[in-house]
């Protein structure tokens, strides 16, 4: 008993993550089938990778409100490098590029010019939104290789490949948070930050790392996003910052840095994938969706700060 | 001594660098085009920026306590839809009226109740809120757009005394706004919130109360921007807020407002509004691609946001050498 008391304690989540399962699984027949859940896992590999950078960052005590355009931005300017050239890897290291260069204005701006992290993404923010609307004018970009297209479907051992990516991403970065000299040095910069400083930590880089970190996360997802959608379109990361610091902070990732894990925000989006596509199955309109998810952002946020241990043990 | 003297006054009022950056981007407008300097271009400017201007007031309040409402666009959808209606379904003006300005501020309020009364961040709280507001709008809507009656054409585009309506009660907002937060004590409360919340609470100050006010004094300035924007459009459309609260809190920065909290000014909030609309007009006289508005919006922010922290360096900088240069006294 008390096993589960610390799981609970550590993953406050997985309440809500079960409830929601087995409720919808009860509602429709559809939600437990094998073709539902795989077309869940592939839709939010997006959402996934980007809240793995965003955690992160939340992790280190800042906040990266620019990655969900820079999931435009990279998309964007990817799909018009693959246009051009046929080339997929090229359009895969065009759109990690991408969102390694906004990463690294964020990084520089926050971490050695020590600009407030809230403006500063936001200004990056607008900058990558109109840097993808500019250069694709607007629409989607056509002129996708057919490899491209068929990534969308493709399945590694049995689950889409955009999802094995996503889970991949999500065990490198849960190993590196947990068990390198980084990820340590990013938890103590984000729970105190003399402290770091004082133990001869140097905060700027390691704030710096962090925001190249989430731009190049955010360039990955831009790049997953040509995959499943099967364009580049310039709108697809606005309507997803919502859904991405929900799913972190749904997870009990805390946005005063130190407190919460890349295992948290896993859950975090699983609830926010499970919702979604459960009240979907049962024909609940997307508006009335809306109000369902802000309520249970709320009272899930409050519950991972209420109950949840302040640290992972 | 006289640039030094300018140099203090830029820093202590910190509306001061934005309004010499309007006045600036203005004289350049007005080189590059011959109608900029038009009476007609700047009550043009001035009622393109009521909106957000409005919004900004009560943002201001919000951000003076080291808060933040991402919510404000969502409540200014809600209450306009309602607006729309009540007006479709009643035609009774006194009715939508003063239904659309109550649920502004009974959400603005809900916000910071659930501020106040939950240990959830401003950010995250407002953010929930946001979905749910905006849910709720398309919900009443059904999605719809509904035109709302000519004569409230009046509010957004008519005239009284030879001046745009829109300015009228922008100015009369600016009035309410400036007197509440320098002569009231909800004003003076909630500067001294943002600047220690602490030892606000240690001088036993209403810290509940008056958070709680501020959010609910925002939403109403939401819905008053709400039904100023539905005038001028002429009725309701489902993309009617969509990121408004970004160019509002980019309105506020600009203003030399601290996110941090403590200091602010309504004043300079105005002039952010007022500096952002000149931008699009610049770029709009420049016949830049729309697209090109959000990157230079962001440019001119991160700018901003950079020479406030290098001159807060500079001074740093200069405060350490005069310390140093006492002790070698």
């Amino acid at each position: 008993m008390p096993r589960i008391l610390t799981l609970l304690k550590t993953y406050p989540a997985l309440v809500i993550v079960v409830a929601l399962a087995i409720g919808f699984s009860v509602l429709s027949p559809h939600f437990a089938s094998s073709g539902n859940i795989e077309a869940m896992l592939g839709a939010n590999a997006v959402v996934m990778i980007a809240a793995v950078g965003m955690t992160v960052v939340f992790l280190a005590g800042g906040i990266d409100l620019s990655i969900s355009t820079v999931i435009s931005a990279s998309a964007v300017i990817s799909g018009l490098a693959m246009a051009a050239t046929g080339s997929v890897a090229l359009g895969a290291a065009v759109a990690v590029a991408v969102g390694l260069g906004f990463g690294a204005l964020n990084g520089v701006l926050i971490g050695f010019f020590q600009l407030t992290p809230f403006i500063t993404t936001m200004a990056t923010q607008l900058i990558a939104r109109g840097v993808a609307f500019v250069m694709s004018a607007g629409i989607a970009v056509k002129g996708t290789p057919f490899w491209m297209l068929d990534f969308g479907f493709v399945q590694w051992f049995g689950i889409p490949a955009v999802t094995v990516i996503s889970l991949m991403i999500v065990g490198l970065a849960g190993v590196a948070m947990t068990q390198t000299t980084w990820g340590r040095q990013v938890m103590l910069v984000g729970s105190n930050v003399d402290a770091a400083r004082f133990s001869g930590i140097h905060v700027p880089w390691v704030t710096f790392s962090v925001y190249l970190f989430s731009g190049a996360l955010g360039g990955i997802a831009g790049f997953i996003s040509i995959a499943n959608l099967g364009n580049a379109i310039p709108g697809v990361g606005d309507t997803l910052l919502l859904i991405i610091i929900g799913a972190v902070v749904l997870g009990g990732t805390g946005m005063a840095g130190g407190e919460g894990s890349i295992g948290r925000t896993v859950l975090g989006v699983a609830i926010l994938a499970i919702l979604t596509n459960g009240l979907n199955l049962i024909g609940i309109p997307f508006y009335d969706q809306l109000i369902i998810q802000g309520v249970l952002i709320f009272i899930g946020t409050w519950m991972a700060t209420r109950f949840g241990n302040r640290r992972d043990a | 001594m006289q640039p030094k003297r300018l140099q203090t006054i830029v820093s202590r009022q910190k509306w001061v660098a934005i309004a010499v950056a309007t006045i600036v981007l203005a004289g350049v407008l007005s080189v590059v085009s011959p109608v900029f300097l038009t009476l007609s271009n700047f009550q043009a400017i001035l009622v393109q920026s009521s909106v957000t201007a409005i919004m900004a007031v009560g943002m201001t309040f919000i951000i003076l306590t080291a808060g933040i409402d991402i919510s404000v666009g969502a409540i200014l959808f809600v209450t306009s839809a309602l607006f729309a209606q009540l007006m479709l379904v009643t035609g009774n003006y006194a009715l939508a009226f003063s239904v659309t300005l109550i649920s502004a501020t009974v959400l603005g309020l809900l916000n910071g109740l659930l501020v106040v009364r939950f240990a959830v961040s401003p950010l995250i709280t407002t953010l929930a809120t946001y979905s749910i507001y905006r849910g709720a709008a398309i919900h009443l809507t059904g999605a719809q757009n509904i035109p709302v009656p000519r004569e409230m054409g009046f509010l957004g585009n008519g005239r009284l005394w030879g001046i745009p309506v829109p300015i009228l009660v922008l100015i009369v907002i600016v009035i309410i706004g400036v007197y509440i937060l320098n002569h009231t004590r909800l004003g003076v409360y909630a500067r001294a919130i943002g600047n220690s919340d602490r030892s606000a609470r240690e001088t036993s100050l209403p810290v509940a109360r008056i958070t709680v006010l501020v959010y609910a004094l925002s939403g109403f300035m939401a819905g008053v921007a709400g039904l100023i924007l539905l005038a001028r459009v002429g009725g309701l459309q489902s993309g009617i807020g969509i990121g408004i609260e970004f160019t509002v809190i980019a309105a506020v920065i600009l203003g030399g407002t601290k996110l941090t909290g403590g200091s602010g000014t309504i004043v300079g909030s105005v002039i952010g509004a007022v500096f952002l609309v000149l931008i699009d007009n610049g770029l709009n006289l420049l016949n830049a691609s729309p697209y090109i508005y959000d990157m230079v919006r962001g440019a001119v922010l991160m700018a901003a946001v950079a020479i406030d922290r290098y001159s807060a360096f500079r001074q740093s900088v200069v405060l350490e050498a005069r310390r140093e240069a006492r002790i070698v006294d």
